[in-house]
C-alpha cells in the first residue's frame, strides 16, 4: 500500500497526534462511562448481595469499632489516616454506602483483596460507618 | 459469572487479546527497520508494506485489548501499586501505537528517509513502553 492519504510530513505529524487523543480521549470515555455504570449497579444489587446494606447504626460505638477494624485491616495500605498510601484517599468519597460496603466485600481486581471471610454483616456496617465519619 | 463479578471472564479475555498487538506492533518495528537498512534492495518496498499493514493490524488490535483492559478493572485507568505501573505504561503506548498507525498512513511511501528515521524512533520507543507495560501486567497475572 503506498499513500493512502496525501498529507504533507507536517499535517501526517498533526493527524498522528490528532488520532492518538482520539484514541486516549475515547478510553477516557469509555472508562468513566464503566465506572458510572458500576456505581449505578452497585445501587442496586440482587441478593445475596443485599446483605451489604448500608448501616442504620452511625452511634459512636459503631463508629470506634469500625475504627479499630480500619487500623488493624485497612491502615497498612490506606495510611493510619486515611489519606492513603499504597491505597488512596478515603476521605470525601462520593459513592454510596452501599457501594463502599461491597467495595469492602468483594475487593477491586488487582487492587484490593476481597473482605468477605474477614467480616461479616455487622463489622462491614461499622468500617462503613467509620469511613463515613471521614469527611 | 455474574455481572457484579467481572473479574474471571475479563481476566482470560485481556489475557488473550492483548498479545495480538504487542506482537504485530513489535514485527512492524522490525519489518520496518528491516526495510530502512535495506532500502536500496529489490525488497525495500514489499518490507514496508508489510510493516505498514502489520502496523495497522497493531493498532486495530490494540483498540479491543485496552477494552477488555477497562473492564477488567471496571473503569479504573490508574489505580494503585503494580496495576498503576501497568498502566503508566499502556496509555502511553496505547497512544504512541493509535498515532503511529496515522502517521504511517499519512506518509505513506512518499515519506523521506529522515521521516522514516523518526517513525522508526518514535516506533521503537512504542515498543520499549509496550515491553514496560508487558511486564507489570505480568506481574498482576502472578498474585495470587
Amino acid at each position: 500500500m503506498t499513500a493512502v492519504l496525501p498529507l504533507t510530513p507536517r499535517a501526517a505529524l498533526i493527524a498522528a497526534m490528532v488520532g492518538a487523543a482520539a484514541a486516549l480521549g475515547s478510553a477516557y470515555a469509555g472508562a468513566r462511562g464503566l465506572q458510572l455504570a458500576d456505581a449505578r449497579r452497585s445501587h442496586a444489587l440482587p441478593s445475596p448481595d443485599r446483605w451489604a446494606d448500608p448501616p442504620d447504626d452511625l452511634s459512636a460505638a459503631a463508629q470506634a469499632g469500625g475504627r479499630k477494624l480500619y487500623l488493624r485491616y485497612c491502615a497498612h495500605c490506606h495510611g493510619a489516616d486515611a489519606t492513603g498510601d499504597e491505597g488512596p484517599d478515603l476521605h470525601d468519597e462520593e459513592v454510596s454506602d452501599r457501594y463502599i460496603a461491597r467495595t469492602i466485600l468483594k475487593g477491586i481486581p488487582h487492587q484490593m483483596p476481597s473482605f468477605a471471610k474477614k467480616f461479616g454483616a455487622a463489622e462491614t456496617r461499622e468500617l462503613t460507618a467509620y469511613l463515613r465519619t471521614l469527611d | 459469572m455474574t455481572t457484579t463479578d467481572p473479574e474471571p471472564f475479563w481476566t482470560h479475555a485481556h489475557g488473550a487479546l492483548v498479545h495480538f498487538p504487542i506482537a504485530l506492533v513489535c514485527a512492524a518495528g522490525v519489518l520496518e527497520a528491516a526495510g530502512f537498512a535495506l532500502r536500496s534492495r529489490d525488497c525495500m518496498r514489499s518490507l514496508r508494506e508489510a510493516a505498514h499493514w502489520t502496523m495497522l493490524l497493531g493498532a486495530a488490535g490494540s483498540v479491543p485489548a485496552v477494552a477488555s483492559g477497562l473492564f477488567l478493572t471496571r473503569g479504573r485507568m490508574w489505580g494503585h501499586g503494580a496495576l498503576r505501573l501497568h498502566h503508566l505504561f499502556v496509555w502511553p503506548s496505547f497512544g504512541l501505537v493509535v498515532g503511529l498507525a496515522v502517521w504511517r498512513t499519512a506518509l505513506g511511501a512518499r515519506a523521506s528517509d529522515g521521516n522514516r528515521a523518526g517513525y522508526l524512533a518514535v516506533l521503537a520507543v512504542a515498543i520499549v513502553l509496550i515491553t514496560f507495560a508487558g511486564y507489570w501486567g505480568g506481574v498482576l497475572l502472578s498474585r495470587p
